[in-house]
């Protein structure tokens, strides 16, 4: 494939740009995802993960059933600030989604 | 171009409303999202990208790849394909970043 | 808000489970983003080949219609134009309406997310003009635009060769099949025989090799062996496949087992479509990409089993239903996809064994 081609439409990353980080010992989506910004745009890596798995399959030969997804993180798709701060009587909605992302000991949700 | 009769649907645009892109306006229907009414227009670049500045349009229609993102009623980065359209719609292309409109910005 | 179950999803799969337990008396909540249900059988015009036996034939939106109008009886939460978008630490679902975002608990939830299209990519891939098949077909069937005059599809598989048919019945020159690999990818040797009657051609081994435009795609360059040919065109299709909706089971901390005949990776599921979160089932293409048919089925026997496991029915019975449909998607499954049905059951025998389960550690 030609190199400029866009792998990532979101951030506009390249399948060059995704090469180079393989060469460099990148394995998973997810290190591509933080070595480029690949993924990390608003579709949140919905179109470009297929696209991702088959180069580290064709650049690593590893096989597919060995390259883990890209990590999908709460809210699922775009929604408003405002939305997620809400009117909602019962609670504060932001509170309570948000709250959930908790740190300890290196794992991430 | 709009179908008005469909193969095996029939005709079922029946109720027509005018919505204004870039502030000219066009010819849609009820049932349509808004970035259909457009493309029934011709009107396929709904914005460009952020880095390299190239023309954006439809490509998933399922809310999911973002691409079709535009400005709406004055809503900014609004997924155009999961949205259907109204009368008397404004509809603006997803060309640059937002301003941060002081009004919004709290106290 | 609080139910006995939860669907996510009102396409073919959700709407089947979801008959199954509202006819038993359970207290059913739907939700999905859409405000039609019946899900990507709305833009289908073809008749669904190998319905089950309770079914006459049709074609997928008048399936749309049909389960939309089962469930008509019964006194059903529907939460359309609504979106899930997350969990809260307690198992609640995160749902928002576009104004608020609220909390739905459910003592049971089928995950019925459906498939999405997998992209191709190619040098000017994202010039407007460029779009998946079944962006496509929506254009066409459900929002009654015609996309393009001239137009070529990336891909040849059974539903490539049914957006190409349907798009040169509402008037776009399809002008040709794009197909990396040597040979065609659909079975249905019917279709192939009408996509050749008008002439269409099928370039095997070939690929595009680059688009071009200016703010739209006008010209494409397609790679067939040693030539290239150069053709005018205003709309590309392209069909990478298609691949299971995970990021609901991934947030619900699910285990995935990797399938390439049902798709890639596949949340990990038993017999009774149970994942290993043992309150959240799942249905239809989350389960593993098939046809129509076999999505009813599993619809069914995922309701089935949730109403067993809520008390709804007794053992016996369930078994006995379950035993009719495991015969039926097994005729339906194996009729056009032999390999589709041996992986499913590869799939549910790997249940304790999933490939990823501490998904949240990396």
């Amino acid at each position: 494939m030609d190199k400029s081609t866009i792998i990532c439409r979101c951030e506009e990353i390249s399948y060059e740009e995704i090469e180079e980080v393989l060469t460099n010992g990148a394995t998973t989506f997810d290190d591509i995802k933080r070595l480029t910004r690949c993924g990390m745009g608003p579709c949140q890596s919905k179109i470009c993960h297929s696209l991702v798995a088959s180069m580290i399959h064709e650049k690593t030969n590893t096989p597919y059933f060995q390259i883990p997804l890209p990590r999908m993180r709460m809210p699922l798709s775009p929604i408003k600030l405002e939305t997620l701060a809400t009117n909602s009587t019962s609670f504060s909605s932001v509170k309570s989604v948000m709250d959930e992302v908790e740190l300890e000991d290196g794992k991430v949700r | 171009m709009h179908i008005q009769h469909h193969p095996i649907l029939g005709g079922q645009l029946h109720k027509p409303v005018t919505i204004y892109f870039n502030d000219q306006p066009y010819k849609a229907y009820e049932q349509q999202t808004v970035a259909a009414a457009l493309m029934a227009n011709d009107i396929k670049r709904l914005g460009l990208s952020r880095n390299l500045v190239q023309p954006r349009g439809l490509f998933c229609t399922r809310g999911r790849c973002c691409s079709c993102y535009m400005t709406v009623n004055g809503e900014d980065h609004v997924r155009t394909c999961m949205v259907k359209v109204e009368e008397g719609m404004k509809i603006y292309l997803n060309d640059e970043d937002p301003d941060v409109r002081r009004e919004f910005c709290g106290d | 808000m609080e139910t006995d179950i939860l669907i996510i999803g009102a396409g073919p799969a959700g709407l089947a489970a979801a008959f199954e337990m509202a006819s038993k008396g359970l207290d059913v909540t739907i939700v999905d983003e859409s405000i039609t249900m019946g899900g990507q059988l709305n833009q289908q015009t073809q008749v669904i080949p190998s319905l089950p036996s309770s079914f006459q034939s049709m074609r997928g939106f008048e399936l749309a219609a049909h389960l939309t109008k089962q469930l008509e009886e019964y006194d059903i939460r529907y939460l359309l134009g609504h979106r899930v978008i997350g969990f809260y630490k307690d198992g609640s679902v995160g749902i928002t309406d576009e104004q608020d975002v609220f909390a739905v608990k459910a003592k049971k939830i089928i995950v019925a997310t459906g498939a999405a299209e997998n992209a191709v990519a190619f040098p000017k891939w994202t010039l407007p003009g460029v779009m998946t098949i079944g962006a496509a077909q929506t254009m066409i069937n459900r929002d009654f635009v015609q996309p393009g005059k001239e137009a070529v599809i990336v891909g040849s598989s059974d539903f490539a060769l049914d957006a190409a048919l349907q798009l040169s019945e509402v008037g776009v020159h399809v002008k040709g099949f794009i197909e990396k690999n040597a040979g065609i990818l659909s079975r249905d040797l019917e279709k192939i025989e009408q996509v050749k009657k008008m002439g269409i051609p099928i370039y095997l081994d070939s690929f595009i090799k680059e688009a071009r435009g200016m703010g739209a795609v006008e010209e494409i360059e397609i790679e067939i062996g040693t030539r290239v040919l150069t053709e005018k065109v205003d709309l590309v299709c392209v069909d990478g496949g298609r691949s299971p909706i995970l990021d609901i089971f991934y947030q619900l901390g699910c285990s995935f087992g990797y399938q390439k005949e049902l798709g890639g990776w596949v949340p990990q599921y038993n017999h009774q479509f149970q994942t290993d979160r043992q309150d959240i089932f799942l249905a239809g293409n989350a389960a593993g990409i098939s046809t129509q048919g076999v999505l009813l089925v599993t619809g069914m026997l995922a309701g089935i089993n949730v109403c067993e496991a809520v008390g709804a029915i007794t053992k016996t019975i369930a078994d006995e239903e379950k035993d009719f449909l495991w015969k039926e998607l097994e005729i339906l499954e194996t009729k056009y996809n032999p390999n589709i049905w041996e992986a499913r059951n590869r799939h549910m025998e790997n249940f304790a064994h999933p490939v990823i389960k501490e998904q949240f550690l990396s």
